[in-house]
This record gives structure tokens, sequence and C-alpha cells, in this order.
């Protein structure tokens, strides 16, 4: 039951964190190829984006292993 | 030096800075447990913090040049984690895993309160 639990965890935060950065990524990559000038700051943001969207998996791999370590 | 570049230096600045006040804490504090779990997951978040600003850089060319091929790493990250989780666990009698849980976010704090401060004082030079 623990390894089911922790598979669910780890997999539904991955295809969220999946969507999330894949989305945000593509409309950077988009921004930057219309106005390379603006590269730093999109890269910027898209840092602070991607950090806010992959804390959550992170969080979701270290309560999987825990419920799989007991 | 370009803005990106710029951060990226700032946060590894504030990263080394956290580390260090981590080690003094598992050298003096009467919680050594805490703060070597503390420790353990602060590593492995400046290893992930490493290589969110490299692909990051790599995005940003890959954009510029129409290059086919780009990665964010997230797999890695997430492996990194998945060692740190395991090291705690697995060592549990040295490490704290809540305090490896917290330093595995440290990351991502540092980023979002760094970014945070330098939107707001944007504002205020504008």
């Amino acid at each position: 039951m623990g390894a089911l639990a922790a598979a669910i965890a780890i997999g539904l935060a991955a295809l969220g964190a999946g969507l999330g950065i894949g989305l945000i990524g593509g409309r950077t990559v988009e921004g930057i190829a219309r106005q390379p000038e603006l590269r730093g700051p999109l890269t910027i943001t898209m840092l602070m984006a991607i950090a806010l969207v992959e804390a959550i998996p992170i969080m979701a791999v270290v309560i999987a292993f825990m419920v799989q370590g007991r | 030096m370009s803005q990106y570049r710029k951060m990226v230096i700032r946060q590894r600045k504030w990263m080394l800075y956290l580390l260090s006040v981590i080690v003094l804490g598992a050298g003096f504090s009467p919680y050594p447990m805490f703060f070597f779990g503390l420790l353990l997951g602060s590593v492995f978040s400046f290893f992930n913090l490493w290589i969110l600003h490299r692909n990051m850089e790599r995005l940003g060319e890959v954009a510029i040049r129409k290059r086919k091929r780009a990665s964010i790493g997230t797999l890695t990250r997430l492996g990194g984690a998945a060692l740190a989780t395991l090291i705690a666990l697995r060592y549990e009698e040295y490490f704290h895993i809540i305090g490896v849980v917290i330093g595995l976010c440290l990351s991502y704090a540092v980023i979002i309160i760094d970014l945070a401060v330098y939107y707001v004082m944007q504002e205020k030079r504008s």
C-alpha cells in the first residue's frame, strides 16, 4: 500500500510540474525568440515561476520516500 | 555583466552564506542532528540551484540560436532530492528528516525572496 501511495504522490506531482514547467518554458522561449533583447528579464521571471512550481514535486518526492520507508 | 549573471552570482552568494551559518549551527548548537539534516538538504539544494541556473542559460541560448533540443533538468533535480531523502532515511541516526526537507526547499526560498526584493527595489528606483 505504501508503494502505491508513493507512486501516486510522485506521479501526480511530476505530472503537474511537467505541465506547469512546460507551459512556462514554452512561453518564455517564444518570448525570447520574438524579442532577444528581453532575454535577461524573461529568464529571471521564468526562474521565479519555475521555483514556485518545482517546490511542490520536491516535497512530494520526499513525502513519497518517507511513506515507502515506513 | 548581464542582469541574469548578476542575479546568479547574488543567489549563489546567499546560498553560501546560509550554508556557512548552517555549518556553524551543526558545530556549535545543541541540536546537531537537525543541523546535519539541514546541511545535507542545503548541499543538494545548492546543487539543484546550480543545475537550474545552468539550464536556464542554455534555454536562452537555444531560443536565440534556434536550436532544437533544450532541457530544464527537472528530473535531475528530483533525483537530487530523492538521493538526499534516501541518505537521510538510511542514516536516520545522524540526519533529522525535517531538516533535510527544509534544506531542500532553501534554494527555492532564496530565489523567491531574492527576486521579490529585486522587483521591489526596481519599483522604488523607477
